[in-house]
């Protein structure tokens, strides 16, 4: 029963999920969109239902899954994001031919193992959630299965991902066979009692098992696939891999350098340092000559994993905070950005930029969100991004107080700060400075407005008022030992 | 009493919140909204001023809210003699300001929630006495002002070849540039530092000399982009001519004032040390923007672009006088700033009234308007007048204190500067004396029968209000010069006494001799 507990609302999800597949095999509702409205409603019953779930300091399942307020914290983030990606579901459900309720329950199951990630601290149960998360994308990426561009998505997704869980269990191999455990608490032990440093094959093992996390969170060298996969997937599928995903990736990294390997994980910084340096640019100045919005949200969302690459390479409590900070607002601006996206490519037909002139005329409330979510990803006050990026800066210059090469980390940040600025405003520029073509409003239906209002609130509330965020995002990021 | 700062800081911001649940076909009530939002943020602000103890040399109406315990950071507003100078220039510039936005006639809505937003902005800089909230109003202003310019500014085509979306794009990318870099060293000095509240540092840390001397040029350069230091000035000239009349007035009336308010507040009492050291540099690279943006000024034929070069080449003055680091020079970039965001503020807010009528501000398309619109052109006269320092303005004043300063400072460079300094005012004098001539006197060209002069009470009171407040403190500068003098004192000048004492004793002689002519 103790078990139980902890796998609540994974149990919940599944249940849920199975559900609306067999509702729809025997009794199938004629208004998809209203499924998908009753999905989002009930995933947002969990999210409130999960802030009753009191953290338990053991682990469950001999030691393979833990429910701390690291594991709540993320839950709570996945729960957010499926319930907005729901939402996107519902209003983006009128452009799939078929099987729209096997769409739905894919999302839900796809996040009962992002559910898992967050708890995980055994590399087997790392390998199992991360496959039952990567798999379901494959279908998701392809879903529009008679248009090119998502079918390759899909593939480019399906390849590259093959490859680097292949990379993940080799090195999972090789992790188990020096220490002869997967359990992180175990290795840390281990770890700790060896004199000298760790074998080369444990540090071959970890580097593959880095390259597999590397490719969830978009990290520079394994962005490759992220500009074409975030174009050619259906929209709701994108903001998925945006939102829920790249988390899932950071929770693991997190769970892995901070837990399993943080003995060693100081002699790792440089090199996570490096890569956050390399990412920040390649997210950054390639989005500069982009000119379709999911595309130019792809090279945003790798510039993303840079700037939490930096506060992950810190290697101390602040940054760690502020990782988990700058994921929980995240989701909002992304979300907020993604359903502007469906509700103006749903009336235009087109996710070009210039199809955006005009928005701030055509639809105030889409024009605004939009403006938003982009000012809030470029960090700009009183906007929530404003200050999740300050912390993660905070964090890199408490590590530079020791260690001075960190400051040429903070320097290329600041440069791609005002890289983005500059494209973020080349989507405000269209919204508010440009004329439209076609002028026809826009019409938004009132879950969407719900779902933006939310958003938008949450963006600036959380930009002003910080501090509940902050506090629960230390809360979570305490259970590492760091300082 | 201690509330009533806070309250004039945040009341624009949150009658902009509640313009956003106006009715967008209300313009009248949007425009009473913003309007008595600054106007009582105005009164506010004089009866602190009023009630502003002259004798005091700390923050006064210290009012603190806690925000982030785990930064130690909290809401905190307070006053010093610095500070209270250019709120008053706040409340004084972002009404008249309102006042002028009469010419908006489309999208008011927006406009003024964008404007108000902007306001809190730059006065919450001002006061606010924490390092995270110092920072955070800073970059508040950057997307008004980007939306400001892009939505209802304008730009005639001329020889620059550009458009206003360049304009204010250019404007925003260097403003945040320099906001990053600043926030380098703002965090650099927090961790040295230990603590967010700048009382705290200021007076009871005293950082290491190296981490002084790397994070000085963090702030001075970080901050010097918006105080349109000499070479990154480029945006301002092209950003002033872009901006609707009343983004014009606070952007070279105010917000440019952050960037010195920045320096001045931060960069020299918490980095002395750096100060020393980065201060020639400094003296140098302020010739520059006197001597090289009056030179540009000169060649310009659009009057907003004359007077953007001519702020360029004003805050020149104002960084020379931060550069010599002495009581009489300080105090008169103080109050410089304070004399130049009125007149600058009142210039541009003349050029949008011929403007709005004759979409024509290229100098030689203008000839003999003071015919037609006298009440305008006695106005800008009179700015001009101030404009070049003469005697019964507040600019003269303040001048003279950064030339009385600048001299003291005593080593040779500050006196090649300071001869500079002073040949760059015959400069302004020909550049503004001969576009005032050529617009306003000479033969009247028919095609401009159609301007109307201000006549009513309403329409002249901005000009009116500005001239006042230009002229009073022209006569009697002590109004402002004692409260400056004393927290330039006590809290920046103090900070570099050690083996200097002279500079920091109130009583001193060349100083006196300044103020009271």
């Amino acid at each position: 029963m103790m078990s139980l507990y902890g796998v609540q609302l994974e149990c919940l999800i599944s249940i849920w999920g199975i559900l609306i597949l067999l509702v729809d095999a025997f009794k199938p509702i004629a208004d998809k969109r209203m499924v998908g409205y009753l999905a989002a409603g009930f995933v947002a019953a969990a999210l409130l239902y999960s802030f009753a779930i009191q953290p338990v300091p053991d682990a469950f399942f001999h030691g393979m899954f833990r429910l701390d307020p690291f594991a709540l914290y993320f839950k709570r983030l996945f729960l957010l994001a499926l319930a907005g990606v729901l939402l996107m579901a519902a209003e983006f459900s009128p452009r799939i031919e078929s099987g729209v309720a096997e769409f739905y329950a894919l999302l839900m199951f796809c996040a009962v193992g992002m559910l898992l990630i967050a708890s995980v601290n055994d590399f087997i149960l790392l390998f199992v959630s991360l496959e039952l998360v990567t798999i379901t994308f494959y279908v998701l990426a392809s879903y529009l299965r008679r248009q090119v561009p998502s079918l390759e998505a899909g593939t480019k997704y399906l390849i590259l991902g093959a490859l680097s869980s292949g990379f993940t269990v080799y090195g999972i191999a090789y992790i188990f066979g020096t220490t002869g455990t997967t359990n992180f608490d175990k290795l840390a032990e281990i770890l700790q009692s060896q004199a000298g440093p760790p074998s080369s094959a444990f540090v071959f093992g970890m580097l593959l098992v880095l390259t597999g996390l590397g490719f969830k969170i978009a990290g520079v060298p394994f962005q490759i696939w992220v500009p074409d996969v975030y174009q050619g997937a259906p929209t709701p599928v994108t903001a998925f891999l945006a939102v829920g995903s790249k988390a899932a990736g950071f929770a693991l990294l997190l769970r892995v350098l901070y837990t399993g390997l943080l003995p060693v994980s100081l002699s790792w910084n440089a090199l996570i340092a490096v890569l956050a340096g390399a990412t920040l640019l390649y997210g950054n100045l390639g989005a500069i000559p982009q000119h379709n919005i999911k595309r130019l949200l792809g090279y945003s969302s790798i510039g993303h994993a840079g700037y939490m690459l930096m506060g992950v390479a810190a290697v101390n409590a602040l940054g760690a905070g502020a990782v988990l900070f700058y994921l929980g607002q995240y989701a909002f601006t992304n979300l907020c950005a993604f359903l502007a996206i469906i509700a103006v490519t749903a009336a235009t037909g087109s996710d070009e930029i210039p199809s955006f002139s005009g928005l701030g005329k055509r639809s105030p409330i889409l024009g605004l969100a939009l403006f938003l979510s982009m000012m809030s990803l470029a960090g700009i006050p009183p906007l929530s991004g404003f200050f999740g990026k300050f912390q993660l800066f905070a964090a890199v210059i408490q590590r530079a107080q020791t260690d001075s090469r960190y400051y040429v980390l903070a320097a290329i940040g600041a440069v791609a700060v005002v890289i983005s600025l500059y494209f973020y405003l080349g989507v405000g520029r269209a919204i508010y400075l440009q004329e439209a073509e076609d002028a026809t409003p826009i019409v938004v239906s009132k879950p969407m407005r719900f779902g933006l209002i939310v958003c938008m609130v949450a963006m600036i509330g959380i930009g002003i008022f910080q501090r509940p965020l902050v506090h629960a995002s230390i809360m979570a990021a305490k259970v590492f030992s760091l300082h | 009493m201690d509330t009533l700062l806070t309250i004039a800081v945040l009341l624009p911001l949150i009658a902009a919140f509640v313009l956003f649940l106006f009715p967008a076909n209300n313009p009248k009530a949007i425009r009473a909204v913003a309007m008595f939002a600054t106007g009582v943020s105005l009164l506010i602000t004089l009866t602190l001023f009023a009630n502003f103890d002259r004798t005091k040399s700390g923050y006064q109406f210290v009012h603190s809210i806690p925000w982030l315990p785990s930064y130690g950071c909290s809401l905190k507003f307070g006053v010093d003699g610095i500070s209270m100078t250019l709120l008053l220039l706040v409340g004084f510039v972002s009404f008249c300001g309102a006042f002028v936005s009469s010419e908006i006639h489309e999208r008011e809505k927006e406009y003024y929630i964008l404007f108000l937003a902007l306001t809190t902005g730059i006065s919450g800089t001002f006061c606010t006495m924490d390092l995270f909230f110092f920072y955070f109003f800073y970059e508040l202003a950057v997307i008004p002002m980007y939306l400001l310019i892009g939505m209802w500014g304008s730009l005639p085509p001329g020889k620059h070849g550009r458009t206003k979306e360049y304009a204010t794009m250019k404007l925003t990318l260097y403003l945040t540039a320099g906001a990053v870099l600043a926030l380098i060293g703002l965090l650099g000095v927090y961790f040295v530092g230990g603590t967010l509240d700048i009382e705290k540092l200021q007076h009871n840390i005293w950082l290491a000399r190296g981490t002084q001397l790397w994070a000085f040029p963090c702030l001075l350069f970080g901050f010097g982009f918006l105080a349109s230091l000499w070479p990154f000035h480029t945006w301002s000239p092209l950003g002033y001519a872009a901006a609707p009349t009343a983004a014009s007035m606070m952007h070279a009336g105010v917000l440019k004032k952050l960037g010195a308010y920045g320096i001045i507040r931060l960069a020299l009492p918490l980095l002395p040390e750096g100060a020393r050291h980065w201060a020639n540099l400094l003296a140098i690279l302020a010739c520059f923007n006197i001597l090289y943006a009056g030179w540009a000024a000169l060649t310009q034929k659009d009057w907003k672009f004359v007077i953007g070069y001519s702020s360029v080449s004003h805050m020149g003055y104002v960084l020379l006088g931060i550069a010599t680091l002495n009581v009489v020079g300080v105090t008169g970039a103080v109050l410089l700033m304070f004399a130049h965001g009125v007149m600058a503020a009142l210039t541009f807010a003349l050029i949008g009234f011929f403007y709005h009528q004759t979409h024509n501000r290229f100098v030689p398309d203008l000839s003999g308007l003071a015919r037609k619109i006298p009440f305008i052109g006695v106005c800008m006269v009179m700015a001009v007048m101030a404009s070049s320092g003469l005697p019964g303005f507040a600019n003269f004043a303040s001048e003279v204190l950064v030339f009385l300063g600048s001299w003291q400072q005593g080593s040779t460079l500050f006196r090649v500067a300071t001869i500079c300094a002073v040949w760059g005012i015959v400069v302004t004098a020909t550049y503004l004396l001969r576009a005032v001539r050529t617009s306003f006197f000479g033969p009247f060209d028919e095609k401009w029968s159609m301007l109307k002069d201000a006549v009513t009470f309403k329409q002249k009171f901005p000009y009116a209000l500005l001239l006042a407040v230009l002229l009073t403190v022209g006569f009697y500068p002590r109004v402002l010069t004692d409260i400056i003098k004393q927290s330039v004192a006590t809290s920046i000048v103090s900070r570099f006494s050690t083996g200097n004492e002279a500079n920091a004793a109130p009583t001193d002689t060349a100083y006196k001799g300044g103020t009271t002519p």
